[in-house]
């Protein structure tokens, strides 16, 4: 693993939302290749730290740094984060009534493209495009002219959180929670989709409480998260200890 | 119906104006400066009874720089008993002068009745449009209309609907887009006279820079009404400090059983799906008329004719967009 290209670099970030500080002092590096693990209770600050990565503004950064893919990321907005390479896969993805699956998402890769210096996509190869990828996540074709998650069960958000991921094909995917609220099938059809999109080149971070995802997306390593600091890192045997013994023997030793 | 209109088969009038919206086999009628084209009188429309018409009618009044004064104009709409027809009803301004106009517009339906209308409101910064609709529903006849209001200095629409007759109904939404200082004012008022009479109002709104919105709904069941439903919303959405919505929802029921709702909001930007969108790699400039979209597309969803809904779609995008600015002599921006 060493000697593969370091994609996410982060060190000593501090994070505040108002005067309360979230996130005090991670450091992290994630390799090309590699899938990560957050674990941890409650309120660790887990959700916070992939916000922030994404650049949601109603947090502020007041110490450290992060390194995407080479580059200091912090001063971008979450747009330009997105065409860096930079995925989150919200815990509870958003509703936007109005805007059509299909409208978003070519939106979206037109942007994507436009960054590249592409052309945008004709509505034909459009189409096509965003087939293949719903067939991933095993996803119904009628949902792409439904609105964004307008309806949608848990389950069916988080195969749209996948579909767009695997449309946008980003070089880091943060998975927050995606095993919230899934029952057993879709958590094998999501966990099976996010396999599928793994490359060489890229790279994923799973947030999660549960061994359970972890069963089906085998991290490399894993993280606990604690009152806004990594505390422990491992192997994957960890977190079948955590799901055996819970969090209080890491955090107490 | 043809007999009492002009009808222009160019869709053409002096100084090369071409309308660009009709719909295949929609037929047009001009009114200039308060008059019919040809004619100079005003417009008196006769839905014969029993008849279908397939054919939206396009009424496309504008003012010119030949009558700057203010003037008032006539329009009448008489739907006789079982007829059904679609109406397309446009204000533009085509000169630069601070016109001043008021509308009078009369609907009629009469039993059995059916009336689809769609009225766009396109006129400059400096014109003032008042609007009075007058309309009278009858026994089981029904109205949709959808008024948008896409541009105009002071636009105001005072709208009274009297459901006359039992199971009489109507179905009316707006949307106006506001900038700049414009105004605009939208006061209904519904009267339930009878028993089991439907009615449904959805306004909305889009305010930018210091413009201003006004509503007013009344919605009057009278004594014996019952078995009414009444449902009334109307939903600002504020893109700046300065933009203005007031919404004054009033119920006044005086019978016992009845369904009658209303809700009044006015609100800004979702920040949530705004980060959404933006995390997929979608700009905050686009991500934030997206969003005016999706406001706006429950009201431009009730548009019927599926080729008129996308055109005013259009339109409204385009106005989301700020490209109504661009052309300073006219708000002509729908041809």
């Amino acid at each position: 693993m060493a000697e593969n290209k370091i994609l996410l670099e982060i060190k000593g970030l501090h994070a505040s939302v108002g005067d309360k500080e979230i996130l005090r002092g991670i450091d992290l590096t994630v390799r090309e290749g590699e899938t990560h693990a957050i674990m941890g209770p409650n309120g660790s600050g887990k959700s916070t730290l992939s916000a922030v990565l994404a650049g949601r503004d109603s947090y502020t950064v007041t110490a450290g740094e992060v390194t995407f893919n080479g580059r200091d990321i912090l001063d971008l907005t979450p747009e330009e984060r997105s065409f860096e390479g930079l995925f989150l896969s919200f815990q509870y993805p958003i509703e936007i009534p109005g805007v059509t699956n299909v409208n978003f998402m070519r939106t979206a890769v037109n942007e994507h493209r436009r960054h590249k210096g592409l052309e945008p996509l004709n509505a034909a190869d459009f189409l096509k495009l965003m087939r293949s990828k719903m067939e991933i996540v095993e996803m119904n074709p009628s949902f792409s002219s439904r609105g964004v998650n307008v309806g949608f069960s848990g389950g069916e958000k988080k195969r749209n959180e996948i579909f767009q991921m695997a449309m946008l094909e980003p070089r880091l995917a943060i998975l927050d929670e995606t095993d919230s609220g899934l029952d057993v099938d879709a958590l094998r059809i999501v966990a099976t989709g996010v396999n599928k999109l793994k490359r060489p080149d890229n790279a994923a971070i799973v947030i999660t409480h549960y061994q359970r995802l972890l069963d089906y997306i085998v991290p490399d390593v894993v993280h606990v998260l604690y009152k806004g600091r990594i505390i422990k890192t491992a192997g994957k045997e960890l977190a079948r200890e955590i799901e055996e013994r819970g969090y209080d023997w890491i955090i107490n030793g | 119906m043809t007999e009492n209109y002009i009808y222009a088969p160019e869709h053409n009038i002096e100084g090369g104006f071409r309308c660009k919206v009709p719909l295949p086999g929609s037929r047009q009628v001009f009114m200039i400066d308060g008059g019919v084209q040809g004619t100079g009188r005003p417009l008196d429309i006769r839905f014969e009874r029993g008849k279908i018409y397939g054919e939206a009618l396009q009424v496309i009044s504008i003012r010119t720089e030949k009558h700057p004064e203010d003037i008032s104009t006539r329009e009448s709409f008489h739907f006789e008993e079982g007829s059904s027809a679609r109406l397309i009803l446009c204000s533009h301004t085509f000169a630069e002068n601070p016109f001043h106009t008021e509308g009078n517009v009369s609907i009629t339906l009469e039993a059995g009745a059916s009336a689809d209308i769609v009225i766009m409101q396109n006129e400059h910064n400096r014109a003032t449009h008042n609007t009075r609709f007058d309309i009278h529903i009858g026994e089981g006849a029904s109205l949709k209309a959808v008024i948008l209001t896409l541009h105009g200095g002071v636009i105001d629409n005072d709208i009274t609907v009297s459901l006359d007759a039992p199971h009489a109904s109507c179905d009316i939404s707006g949307l106006y887009l506001v900038d700049g200082t414009q105004k605009v004012t939208n006061t209904l008022k519904v009267l339930h006279r009878v028993p089991e009479c439907h009615s449904r109002e959805l306004f909305k709104g889009i305010l930018d820079d210091s413009a201003a919105a006004y509503f007013s709904g009344l919605i009057h069941v009278f004594p014996d009404a019952q078995k009414t439903e009444a449902y009334q919303e109307c939903h600002n959405l504020l893109l700046s400090r300065d933009a203005r919505a007031f919404a004054q929802p009033q119920l006044e029921i005086y019978a016992d059983d009845v369904k009658c709702s209303h809700g009044a909001t006015n609100g800004r930007l979702n920040e949530d799906e705004l980060f959404y969108m933006r995390s997929r790699g979608i700009p905050l400039k686009e991500a934030r008329v997206l969003q005016q979209l999706a406001f706006a597309y429950a009201v431009l969803d009730k548009i019927s004719s599926p080729e008129l809904k996308e055109r005013m779609a259009s339109l409204t995008e385009r106005r989301l967009r700020g490209e109504f600015t661009d052309c300073k002599s006219c708000c002509r921006n729908c041809c």
